[in-house]
């Protein structure tokens, strides 16, 4: 987690409120009190599942987590650019609606005859539209994002009917089975994926100048524009960002699913709070790319956890409802304690 | 968004007629598309297909939008308000099976739609979870609960001959040729109208929703009124979960959340009508009015059933966009 001590200088702390002891403290109690969780989390279920702590298994949890993973990340990106405030601040509801259409138009694509390079390039570039869209409206039209993005949200998962029609298209190329094999261990190539691109993701939002201004033009609109930095530009760049990340997973679904599933609006929420509870993750209790990996996996670990020990499916949505208001009511108590 | 400064200072008489055209633009958006569809479709025109939109499109939705109407006043937003509907409606046509009285089912319904709106005040005035987290905390944990409750989202049907008249009256019945649901979806309007100009809550309301550091400063208890805006907003939710019940004498599990969007969507469109862009009881109606006929206007014509979905989508977002221009030219809120 050096990573946020690199862009975080203390001046910008300072900003914030003055240094407190007893702030830091509580802050680092959260965080590491999330960590140790984490940790309990997984201990009790390797105890209770023996198979969870199979390298094949955690492989596995990592790839089911890819397709997710890369979302929140897509959505990451916007709440730093955006903002804490989550109904005036930065977030992109159409993510989970991207990645549907993205994966129709693949998976319509290599029906009509077209190659992986041409499939690839339709989504990659659905995805960017679709982004390119949420920043037209948020940045230049000036709706407030929420509302934005969940018009487009709408739009976009009424044109993957029309495009499929509802139905499943199946899917199935050399790139797509390389996508979803597994590795000689068992691993699944979809975790050796969500690896690398948060690994991307990291390099540029957390140890570039583009990522610190970002992080500017999230925390400090003000400062950010008394320095000079363009900030409608930097806005609209990371709602396209994300609609990249939005296509790129749709890809990876595409490869998971062997071909285009209804139902991606489902897909929302889980993303929603894993991008959400990925600050708690964060020295700062900032979102962070890293922060977003550890939420990611810990979604997908507690429902791995869960099919392991038959505990009903059902219950994970309510489990998950559970952990945004848990996180966010100690959070916000902390917050106001040190205020 | 602090982005989106004003350009007021300069904008002149240019900025002024721009203004008024776009204030008044979802009266006109309702005229182009009522003519739009009079005009391609024939039967759109017709007093039973008016009727139909009023009782079968605008009824619910004017109800749940009127409750999301409160919420966003008062500075905070209910994604619950789907649940809401779903926990009124399950708890009715429980007690109904269980064999009670109709009046007491249907106070259950209530109690219960102000029960999640509590759990929701509890979260947002005591420990100050923003509203946003908070409602899409509930969503979450009301989505398990009910398929817990339902054996994995079971639809749970009243017996078509247990259902008793009163219940059917409301959900079917006319008052001298006037529908029952209608009546109720207008009396409800009507009182949130009353209750933002004429009492010292809806104000109060109001005024945490443009300046809560002002009304704190003012001595008056902010949270406590906050709190008793998201239980409103559950009770009202929960009058449209038991008429959807009354409607279609079925409980299924998650089926409110499909108001959710619309509700929103009718909400903000409103703000256009206000110059400051706040949310107001009449042009949620209005929103609601022009959702309704466009859903009503795109079915009766030949497109696919899929490109609705994006027309409704695509005018919202124009709508919207209109809004908050509007809020940016009139250097609004």
């Amino acid at each position: 987690m050096s990573a946020e001590a690199e862009f975080a200088p203390s001046r910008f702390s300072s900003v914030e409120r003055s240094d407190r002891p007893a702030g830091n403290i509580t802050a680092a109690a959260l965080r590491f009190g999330s960590l140790i969780a984490f940790t309990a989390i997984l201990i009790v279920f390797s105890i209770t599942a023996p198979y969870f702590l199979s390298v094949v298994n955690i492989g596995n949890v990592l790839g089911q987590s890819a397709i997710s993973g890369v979302l929140a990340i897509g959505l990451t990106i916007v709440l730093i650019a955006g903002g804490s405030n989550v109904v005036t601040g930065g977030i992109d509801l159409s993510l989970a609606a991207n990645m549907g259409l993205s994966a129709a138009v693949y998976a319509s694509l290599t029906q009509l005859g077209y190659g992986d390079v041409a499939a690839i390039t339709a989504s990659i570039l659905t995805g960017s539209l679709i982004g390119l869209v949420n920043a037209i409206a948020v940045v230049y039209a000036g709706i407030v994002p929420l509302l934005a993005t969940l018009a487009v949200m709408n739009i976009v998962s009424g044109l993957e009917l029309v495009l499929t029609g509802n139905t499943v298209i199946p899917a199935s190329t050399p790139c797509l089975s390389a996508l979803s094999a597994s590795d000689a261990f068992g691993i699944p190539i979809l975790a050796y994926v969500l690896i690398g691109f948060t690994v991307f993701a990291t390099a540029i939002v957390q140890y570039t100048p583009l990522g610190l201004r970002l992080y500017a033009v999230g925390e400090f609109p003000d400062a950010a524009r008394a320095a000079g930095l363009p900030l409608r530009r930097l806005l609209a760049g990371a709602f396209i960002a994300s609609g990249v990340c939005g296509g790129l997973s749709g890809i990876l679904s595409v490869s998971y699913l062997s071909g285009s599933t209804t139902g991606s609006g489902e897909m929302l929420l889980p993303v929603v709070v894993t991008a959400l509870l990925g600050s708690v993750f964060s020295r700062r209790l900032v979102p962070t790319i890293t922060g977003t990996l550890l939420s990611a996996l810990l979604v997908g670990f507690l429902g791995n956890g869960f099919q392991l020990l038959n505990i009903l499916s059902t219950l994970v949505s309510g489990v998950q409802g559970l952990l945004i208001l848990i996180v966010v009511s100690a959070t916000t108590l902390l917050r106001r304690q040190e205020a | 968004m602090s982005l989106t400064t004003s350009k007021a200072a300069n904008a002149g008489l240019h900025g002024i007629i721009a203004a008024s055209l776009l204030r008044y633009g979802l009266i006109l958006a309702l005229m182009v598309v009522f003519a739009i569809f009079s005009a391609i479709t024939p039967t759109f025109l017709t007093l039973s297909n008016l009727q139909s939109i009023l009782v079968n499109n605008f009824t619910l939705l004017a109800i749940i939008s009127i409750a999301m109407t409160f919420a966003v006043a008062s500075g905070g937003i209910d994604l619950s308000v789907g649940t809401v509907m779903d926990f009124s409606s399950f708890a009715f046509v429980s007690l109904v099976l269980a064999g009670q009285p109709v009046a007491i089912a249907a106070l259950a319904g209530l109690a219960a739609g102000a029960l999640v709106g509590a759990f929701n005040a509890l979260l947002i005035s005591v420990i100050g979870v923003s509203p946003f987290l908070a409602t899409l905390g509930t969503l979450f944990i009301g989505r398990s609960v009910q398929q817990l409750l339902t054996n994995g989202g079971n639809p749970v049907y009243l017996p078509p001959n247990g259902v008793p008249d009163f219940f059917r009256f409301i959900g079917h019945g006319t008052l001298a040729g006037f529908p029952v649901p209608l009546a109720i979806a207008i009396i409800i309007t009507m009182a949130a109208a009353v209750v933002f100009a004429r009492t010292r809550f809806g104000r109060v309301a109001l005024s945490i929703g443009i300046q809560p550091s002002v009304v704190r400063y003012s001595g008056i208890a902010a949270p406590a009124y906050t709190a008793a805006t998201f239980v409103l907003v559950g009770l009202i939710a929960a009058v449209g979960g038991l008429i959807l019940t009354a409607t279609v004498t079925v409980y299924i599990p998650s089926s409110g959340n499909a108001f959710l969007l619309n509700a929103i969507g009718a909400t903000f469109i409103g703000t256009t009508l206000s110059p400051l862009g706040r949310p107001n009881v009449g042009g949620t109606a209005l929103g609601v009015l022009l959702l309704s006929i466009v859903a009503n206007g795109l079915l009766l014509t030949d497109l696919n059933f899929y490109w609705q979905q994006v027309g409704t989508g695509a005018l919202i977002l124009v709508v919207l966009a209109l809004s908050f221009m509007n809020r940016k030219t009139s250097g609004g809120a």
